[in-house]
C-alpha cells in the first residue's frame, strides 16, 4: 500500500502551480491529499507529476461577510468546520463538514479538494450544487468561475482540465428564513454516505413554502431532486408523506447498486431522509 | 522551502518528539514509513495504509493526522509528536492517559492503542468530555478486540480525575 514513484515539486504561486502542471500528462494537484493519497497507495490512480500547493501563498484563506463565505484552496475541513462566523452565513457548511471523514482526515483535507476530487457520495460537492456556489478556477488562460451545477459532469469528473487548479469556492449566504440540513446514511460515522441528502428548506407559518434538494450517493454527481421541490411546496407535517417520498425516489433514478447498498434502498433512503429534514425543518421553524 | 522544479527526491528537516531530523527522501515515501524506517519510531503502527483504520495518527503541528496519509516531503518544516512522547523514555512511568487504559483494560493486543492515544493527546478535552462527544473522537480509530467499552470508560475516568494525585508508576 505504498504510492508508486512520482515527481513532486512545491511552487509558491498559483501560476508556478498551474506553469508545473501545463504539459504534463497525469500531473496532479496535491493539497490535503485525504483522497488522492489513498487512491495513490492503492494505485487506483496514476500519476507522474504532484504539484503540492501547501506552500502557494497568493491562495485566499476563509473570508466571511454578509452575502457568502470564501475559502481558500488551503483552508482545511477543520478550519473551516469550527469558523463560527462561517456557520453563521452558511449554516451547511458546518452539517456538511460534521460528516465529513474523522478529525484526523478534517485536519488535512480541504474543503476545495473535496471539490475537486468530484466523489459523487461526497457531501461537499452536494452543498455546492443546493447553495448555488461558485467555483474559481486558475488555468493557463487565467482565472475563470464555474457554478456548481455546471462543475460536477459525473463521478470523480469535472469541468477542470489537466493544468486547472481550484483556487477558491465562493458559498453564498443562505436566503433569510430558510433551514439547511444534510444527512446521510452511512456505516460508520465520517464514512462516505451510502446516501445523503443537502436540503434548503424556506418555512412560511407552519408549512414548506420552497426548498433546493440535492441528494448524494445516488447518482454519478450531486443528484438535484426536481420533482421533489415542487412537491414538497405547501407541505404540512399533517400531509402524507407518501406524494414527498415517490417523488425523491423517480428523482433518483440514476441510483446505483454496489456491496454497501442496493439502488432501491438507497433511492428510499434519500425519500426518507427528505421527510426527516421536511418535519425538521417545520419543527425549528415554528421555534424560531 | 520552495520547489520549483519536479524531483524525486527531496530534503525534508522536521522534529520529532523535540528532536532535529534532516534526511534525503524519496518523494513518494509516506510520512509513516519516514517515522518507523528512517527515524526508527516503530511505536506508530500501520494499520490498512489507506487511512481508514487510525492506527499510523501522530500529531503534525498539533493536530492529528493519518501519517499513511501524508508524504514525509509534505512535513518538511514540520513539528511531529509520536506516542514515544507521552511518557519520558525510561522513566518508568505512564502519561495519565496512558495509565487509565491500563487501569481500565483499554487494550487487548494494543496495535491500535498508539493512534487513539495520539488523537487523544491532540484535542482539548474541555471540547470533548461528554460521553457522545468522546464516541465520536473514538470513531476515526478501528480497535477489534475491546469492543471500545473500555477505552471510552478510560477517557471519561482520565479526563475526570485531573488532580487526583500524582501519576502512578507502572
Amino acid at each position: 500500500m505504498k504510492p508508486a514513484p512520482f515527481d513532486y515539486c512545491r511552487p509558491t504561486t498559483v501560476a508556478e502551480a498551474v506553469e508545473a502542471l501545463n504539459g504534463t500528462d497525469s500531473g496532479r494537484v496535491l493539497a490535503g491529499g485525504q483522497s488522492l493519497i489513498p487512491a495513490m497507495n492503492f494505485r487506483l490512480t496514476d500519476v507522474s507529476l504532484l504539484v503540492d500547493i501547501g506552500h502557494v501563498a497568493d491562495l485566499p484563506g476563509v473570508d466571511t461577510d454578509a452575502t457568502g463565505v470564501t475559502v481558500g484552496a488551503a483552508a482545511t475541513q477543520s478550519r473551516v468546520l469550527n469558523d463560527d462566523a462561517a456557520a453563521r452565513v452558511v449554516p451547511g457548511l458546518r452539517a456538511a463538514l460534521r460528516h465529513v471523514g474523522h478529525l484526523q482526515i478534517r485536519n488535512r483535507g480541504t474543503v476545495c479538494g473535496s471539490i475537486a476530487h468530484a466523489d459523487p457520495a461526497a457531501e461537499l460537492p452536494a452543498l455546492a450544487v443546493a447553495t448555488g456556489a461558485v467555483i474559481g478556477i486558475t488555468g493557463p488562460d487565467g482565472h475563470r468561475a464555474v457554478t456548481a451545477s455546471d462543475f460536477f459532469l459525473g463521478p470523480f469528473w469535472t469541468a477542470l482540465d489537466d493544468a486547472d487548479v481550484v483556487t477558491e469556492i465562493r458559498f453564498p449566504a443562505a436566503p433569510v428564513g430558510c433551514v439547511t440540513s444534510v444527512d446521510e446514511i452511512s456505516r460508520r460515522a465520517g464514512d462516505f454516505a451510502v446516501a445523503g441528502l443537502v436540503a434548503i428548506i424556506e418555512v412560511d407559518g407552519g408549512a414548506v413554502r420552497s426548498a433546493r434538494l440535492v441528494g448524494f450517493g445516488v447518482g454519478g454527481a450531486p443528484t438535484r431532486l426536481a420533482s421533489a421541490e415542487a412537491a414538497i411546496a405547501g407541505w404540512a407535517p399533517d400531509h402524507p408523506d407518501r406524494g414527498l417520498m415517490e417523488a425523491a425516489v423517480e428523482d433518483t433514478a440514476g441510483a446505483f447498486d454496489d456491496i454497501h447498498a442496493a439502488a432501491w434502498y438507497r433511492r428510499e433512503a434519500v425519500a426518507t431522509l427528505l421527510v426527516r429534514a421536511a418535519r425538521r425543518a417545520l419543527a425549528s421553524g415554528e421555534a424560531s | 522551502m520552495t520547489i520549483p522544479e519536479p524531483v524525486s527526491e527531496a530534503d525534508v528537516e522536521v522534529t520529532v518528539n523535540g528532536r532535529s531530523h534532516r534526511h534525503r527522501v524519496a518523494a513518494r515515501l509516506l510520512l509513516s514509513d519516514y517515522i518507523r524506517d528512517t527515524v526508527g519510531l516503530t511505536g506508530t503502527h500501520l494499520g490498512c495504509e489507506h487511512g481508514y483504520c487510525g492506527a499510523c495518527t501522530v500529531i503534525v503541528d498539533g493536530d492529528a493526522v493519518r501519517s499513511c496519509l501524508m508524504l514525509a516531503v509534505q512535513a518538511d518544516g514540520a513539528g511531529i509528536r509520536t506516542v514515544e512522547d507521552l511518557a519520558p523514555a525510561g522513566s518508568g512511568s505512564l502519561s495519565p492517559m496512558q495509565q487509565s487504559f491500563h487501569d481500565n483494560h483499554a487494550l487487548q493486543c494494543g496495535f491500535c492503542t498508539a493512534g487513539i492515544l495520539m488523537t487523544l493527546e491532540s484535542v482539548d478535552p474541555e471540547d470533548w468530555n461528554e460521553p457522545e462527544r468522546i464516541t465520536e473522537l473514538l470513531s476515526g480509530n478501528l480497535c477489534r478486540c475491546t469492543g471500545y467499552q473500555n477505552i471510552v470508560a478510560a477517557v471519561a475516568r482520565a479526563w475526570n480525575s485531573e488532580g487526583d494525585g500524582p501519576e502512578r508508576s507502572r
